[in-house]
């Protein structure tokens, strides 16, 4: 396999197709799991917010509403966390086809299949899902641990009033990045299909 | 009146393949906008930790604000990306349409009857001439456009009353309606997102029937598989949850302690969303199915075709 440009696009040449990349495999395995996981934190955060919503017309102690408040968030943003994660991996399974198919596609009628180099755009696309994942699931996990203390008593209300202010700030962040990746991710098929575009009338 | 929409969802004739997209461009642009302006609400967010009172109220209000006019800036960005992904797509499908002939010479002859077949990427028609639009493709032409511009209007509006809201501390009205008005534009924009995946299905579909009717073959169409069901029923109840809350906002505007409601009503906005970003994955998953069914008829036609 040897590594060049072409039409402006860094490629690789090689005699057979390269099949799918290790993203794109795990984007092919990953979206399932990630999706059932989001389809049943949401439903499971909105019974909590129900739950909390009892709780605060029915006079319960601060504590316990200050608690629910921080389950009911976390619970839902591990939701968010899955399904932008099943989002970016199904953007990499479309990119895998792609990758996959034009590789079948030229062997079949050449010699030398020609495969798009990962882009700027794709590492940027990985990046910043894998930060803004971080972000999301390190926050979703401090919110259930601030819920533990306040409702066992080890922190105050007043901490925990300013942990929510915290968390939510670096959750808005984190949903921010990921929206950019995946804007990133869908701008590399873009790319794709360019190249697909030109490398197939290369082959007539 | 289909034609001229149709003509309108696709690039000029005399459009060149060759060339690099602006509206990817342009939708890079705007998400470093909507990702800079959230930014600022970030650093506005941990001042609000240090701050207590009225000053704490007033800044979470207008940061709630800006932070959601910045993701629905990188959610229109989306929109644009997606917008054009489905000119590229018929660039792409221009250039099989040109390429394929010389590349199967005389089609084999398919033996199989016209009718349903199961296929590795599931069950599809044959059929002599390419189908038309499914429904769903073309409420998802028409519907795209207003919902996104709808859905970014609900935002602008709504980043104004938090504005009002963060000057008028405590003001449970003007923060009723700003979350109300934000989330409704939030799923609107989400679901215009959608409608654009189901018009790139909509583009993939008929571009597909295009290539092989020009071929004189018989048309492999795949059928609508669950997954894309799945994604319609996932937006509707996403958007009918979005408007819900909106409505849930409105009524509790008027009340004088919103307490309990907001304790509710907070997760229940969110759950809609998060319905419709559960049906775009599936779009998302219908297009990768889609895709790998057409590259496997064109491994197909040319294997069987003369020049193999």
């Amino acid at each position: 396999m040897t590594t060049t440009t072409s039409n402006d696009f860094a490629i690789d040449v090689s005699k057979k197709g390269l099949g799918y990349n290790k993203p794109q495999q795990m984007g092919r395995k990953l979206w399932g799991p990630m999706w059932v996981m989001a389809i049943m934190a949401f439903p499971a955060a909105f019974i909590l917010g129900i739950v909390r919503s009892n709780a605060v017309s029915s006079g319960e102690a601060e504590t316990t509403v200050a608690a629910l408040g921080h389950v009911t968030t976390g619970v839902m943003f591990i939701g968010f966390t899955a399904v932008f994660a099943a989002i970016s991996f199904a953007i990499a399974r479309i990119l895998g086809e792609f990758r996959k198919g034009g590789g079948e596609v030229q062997e079949l009628v050449t010699t030398e299949v020609r495969t798009l180099k990962m882009p700027p755009t794709a590492k940027i696309f990985i990046l910043g899902m894998a930060m803004g994942m971080m972000a999301l699931l390190i926050a979703s996990i401090a919110h259930l641990v601030v819920a533990a203390q306040v409702s066992s008593g080890s922190l105050s209300l007043a901490s925990a009033e300013t942990a929510a202010i915290t968390l939510e700030a670096v959750r808005r962040l984190g949903v921010a990045v990921y929206l950019v990746a995946i804007t990133f991710g869908l701008a590399t098929i873009i790319k794709v299909l360019r190249f697909q575009a030109i490398r197939l009338r290369e082959l007539a | 009146m289909t034609y001229a929409v149709d003509a309108k969802l696709r690039p000029a004739a005399d459009a060149d393949y060759r060339a690099a997209s602006k509206w990817r461009t342009r939708g890079i642009g705007l998400a470093m906008a909507g990702l800079a302006i959230t930014s600022i609400a970030f650093v506005g967010n941990l001042a609000a930790v240090g701050q207590s009172g009225v000053d704490q109220a007033s800044t979470l209000a207008w940061t709630f604000g800006v932070t959601t006019t910045g993701f629905a800036l990188t959610k229109t960005a989306i929109a644009v990306v997606l917008w054009g992904i489905i000119l590229k797509l018929w660039l792409r499908a221009d250039s099989i349409k040109t390429t394929l002939p010389k590349l199967v010479g005389t089609p084999g002859v398919d033996p199989k009857p016209l009718g349903d077949i199961d296929t590795p990427f599931g069950k599809a028609t044959i059929t002599k001439k390419a189908p038309g639009p499914l429904p769903i493709h073309k409420m998802a032409k028409k519907l795209f456009r207003p919902m996104v511009a709808m859905g970014l209007m609900a935002v602008m509006i709504g980043l104004v009353v938090s504005f009002v809201a963060a000057g008028s501390v405590p003001n449970t009205r003007a923060l009723a309606w700003m979350q109300g008005l934000q989330f409704l534009g939030e799923g609107m924009l989400l679901s215009g997102i959608s409608f654009l995946l189901g018009t790139i299905l909509w583009a993939i579909r008929t571009a597909g029937g295009e290539v092989q009717e020009s071929l004189g073959v018989k048309v492999y169409t795949p059928k609508m598989p669950g997954v894309a069901k799945a994604f319609v029923a996932l937006m509707m109840l996403g958007l009918m949850v979005s408007i819900a809350q909106f409505i849930g906002y409105v009524v509790v505007a008027g009340s004088a302690d919103p307490a309990a409601a907001f304790a509710w009503l907070g997760p229940f906005r969110e759950f809609g969303l998060g319905l419709i970003l559960a049906g775009i994955t599936l779009a998302l998953v219908a297009i990768g199915n889609v895709l790998g069914f057409q590259f496997w008829r064109v491994e197909n036609l040319i294997k069987n075709g003369e020049r193999s």
